[in-house]
């Protein structure tokens, strides 16, 4: 019986070998390799990295995205608890719709939305019409770190606040009854019960937000403008208009590696018991 | 449940049905099929051209847009298979090399006698055996005549982008080729040099002016920007500057003197078209004066037909006031890109390095 279904399983890994695992090999190989290989003859080499990583303007690029990645990263958390604790307190009803509210924007596609910024944010754009009628001088919004940081926290909050609304849904409530019983205040039960037992939704959400916004080309691009470079948009010239393949596998997987490293710190503090009080 | 089963493929036998009308089974019978896959430049055509081109030959024409060269080249790598591209000169080159292209059938064009005159004997494909011009134009400056001295423009040419009474006021194309471009020329170079401290050079421009200028890098947004006058100088291809003084009689376009990019974009056939005798009919009838009209009044680039372009530029015309319509042709100092992946690579990584570096 057992056997059967493993073979059923069968068609979904070959797919998930054709479409995951051998286009990252690829993405290794060519970035272990120098341009101009053939099918025959392949060179291995590190000239790739050693080309990143010694130039100072591709480092002030990564430094820039890593800040700005972990910006939006902060401000979701920031954000996004206290929308997920007070829809997660609600009645069950309510609860769906707002929900709801919150994956509803995630219907519409990604860059359509950003293209919606562009014209709020712009010169002569919704925001500063307003700004006109109340008699205040327009701002400039679009190309800054402002406008991009906006663009990103937008776009990739929904995922946080519904992490950490399952993590708040999923936790029993009688641990609550319990404090009160023994005679916790609401501050202290949330401090010791309720934000450790959602910590695992934060770092999913961390997750999932932090990797978007680090790799993210076009929200920089469209509401940063041209002048905005980030490491995606590095990515993408090398891809795209150099033609540089092996450059550009070099420097995706070396902020593979990066992401990497620094989930499984995240990952590390989280389940170090002495990193959130009273986890045995 | 039969009972719908059997409703649904009846619909469906019907709508496939409507598709074969007299009009398209006789434009089967000439070219064998009757669709044509055009993949051009998004707003790039007549609000007409398509669906006269459709009526008048009975076919279905399905368009597709890239925005740049390199996507389109891709796109036609991965195997795509369309029936009639219009890219630019220097990827038409390259296109060519790699054999990537099919010779055209010049007596299937008769019009490609209507070609306006600065586009015969291209350099890349003299006879045009390969590709027939779409449109063409320069690249040059538009600038804000209320805001900026026309003498000074002339007088300083692209290093106007250097000048700092213009700080935060300028608006770059970003492209490494027009970015280059300006600062070879501005240094007095060739824009297709290999010359390594040349190129050394214009990096070196092209950061003094990311450093000092505050430029803002645009494409396509740079004709909204302008003709909102929110800047008051911008590097633009003509047929943009064209629509930009069509909309803002404040804006005024100069050719620096120092030389610029005489480009083209022309149709061609991929090896790999499934219908090339209907993509000559199209290569034919965008040479057509009423196609040719549509497509310029439209876009406001200049057409590749002569007479079109004669009557556009004429006093009476409608772009007879517009300094930015017509091409400058037999200039000595402005040149057309050449083909040259490895120094396109470079290019192309300086300009992204000039970009971050702030």
């Amino acid at each position: 019986m057992v056997k059967q279904f493993r073979n059923m399983a069968m068609p979904y890994i070959v797919w998930m070998v054709a479409i995951i695992v051998l286009p990252m090999l690829l993405i290794v190989l060519y970035a272990f390799t120098d341009k101009g290989n053939d099918v025959t003859t392949i060179r291995f080499s590190l000239e790739n990295f050693a080309r990143f990583f010694s130039d100072t303007v591709f480092m002030s690029v990564l430094k820039r995205s890593l800040y700005i990645a972990i910006l939006t990263t902060v401000i979701c958390i920031l954000l996004g608890y206290p929308i997920a604790y007070a829809i997660a307190s609600r009645s069950e009803r309510s609860k769906l719709f707002w929900i709801l509210l919150i994956t509803l924007p995630t219907w519409i596609n990604m860059l359509v939305r950003t293209y919606a910024w562009m014209g709020i944010l712009q010169d002569e754009g919704v925001v500063n019409h307003l700004l006109g009628f109340l008699g205040i001088p327009p701002i400039t919004m679009i190309h800054t770190t402002f406008a991009v940081v906006l663009g990103m926290v937008y776009n990739f909050i929904p995922f946080m606040i519904l992490q950490i609304y399952t993590a708040l849904t999923k936790m029993d409530k009688s641990f609550l009854e319990a404090a009160s019983d023994l005679g916790a205040n609401a501050v202290q039960s949330f401090l010791r019960i309720t934000l450790p037992l959602s910590i695992p939704g934060v770092i999913s959400g961390i997750t999932l937000v932090f990797l978007p916004a680090v790799s993210s080309f076009f929200i920089p691009k469209l509401l940063g403008g041209g002048q905005y470079v980030l490491i995606g948009n590095v990515i993408e010239t090398e891809f795209l208009t150099s033609g540089d393949w092996n450059f550009g596998s070099a420097i995706s997987l070396a902020m593979a590696v990066i992401i990497m490293v620094s989930m499984y710190i995240t990952k590390k503090v989280d389940t170090d018991p002495g990193a959130n009080g009273r986890r045995e | 449940m039969k009972k719908m089963i059997a409703l649904a493929i009846g619909a469906a036998l019907l709508l496939s049905g409507c598709g074969g009308d007299s009009a398209t089974s006789a434009a089967e019978a000439k070219y064998g099929s009757s669709t044509l896959k055009l993949y051009n430049w998004g707003e790039y055509m007549g609000e007409n051209l398509i669906s006269n081109f459709e009526d008048e030959f009975g076919v279905k024409v399905i368009v597709e847009y890239f925005d740049s060269n390199e996507m389109m080249y891709t796109k036609l790598q991965a195997g795509d298979a369309y029936d009639v591209i219009v890219p630019s000169d220097y990827m038409i080159e390259r296109l060519m090399k790699e054999n990537m292209l099919q010779k055209l059938d010049l007596s299937l064009i008769p019009n490609i006698s209507n070609l306006a005159e600065g586009l015969k004997n291209l350099p890349y494909d003299a006879d045009n055996s390969y590709c027939v011009p779409y449109f063409w134009g320069n690249v040059g400056i538009v600038y804000n005549h209320n805001n900026v001295d026309p003498a000074e423009v002339e007088r300083l040419g692209y290093n106007l982008l250097q000048d700092t009474t213009y700080k935060g006021r300028i608006y770059v194309y970003d492209s490494e080729r027009d970015s280059f471009m300006m600062a070879l020329k501005a240094l007095g170079y060739s824009m297709n040099t290999e010359n390594e401290s040349e190129i050394e050079e214009a990096y070196n421009w092209l950061l003094q002016m990311n450093d000092t200028m505050e430029p803002a890098y645009v494409t396509d947004e740079v004709i909204d920007g302008m003709i909102n006058a929110n800047k008051d100088i911008a590097v633009v291809y003509s047929g943009d500057a064209t629509t930009i003084l069509d909309e803002n009689e404040d804006m005024s376009f100069f050719l620096p003197t120092e030389g610029t990019n005489l480009w083209s974009d022309s149709m061609v056939i991929p090896a790999n078209a499934e219908n090339p005798l209907l993509a000559h009919e199209f290569i034919n009838y965008v040479l057509t004066h009423d196609a040719s009209y549509d497509n310029s009044e439209t876009v406001g680039y200049p057409s590749s037909n002569q007479e079109v372009l004669d009557e556009m530029s004429a006093a009476d015309g409608i772009y007879g006031e517009n300094e930015a319509y017509l091409p400058r042709t037999d200039y000595a100092k402005d040149e057309v890109f050449e083909d040259n992946p490895v120094l396109k690579q470079k290019l192309a990584e300086l300009w992204i390095k000039v970009k971050a570096s702030h």
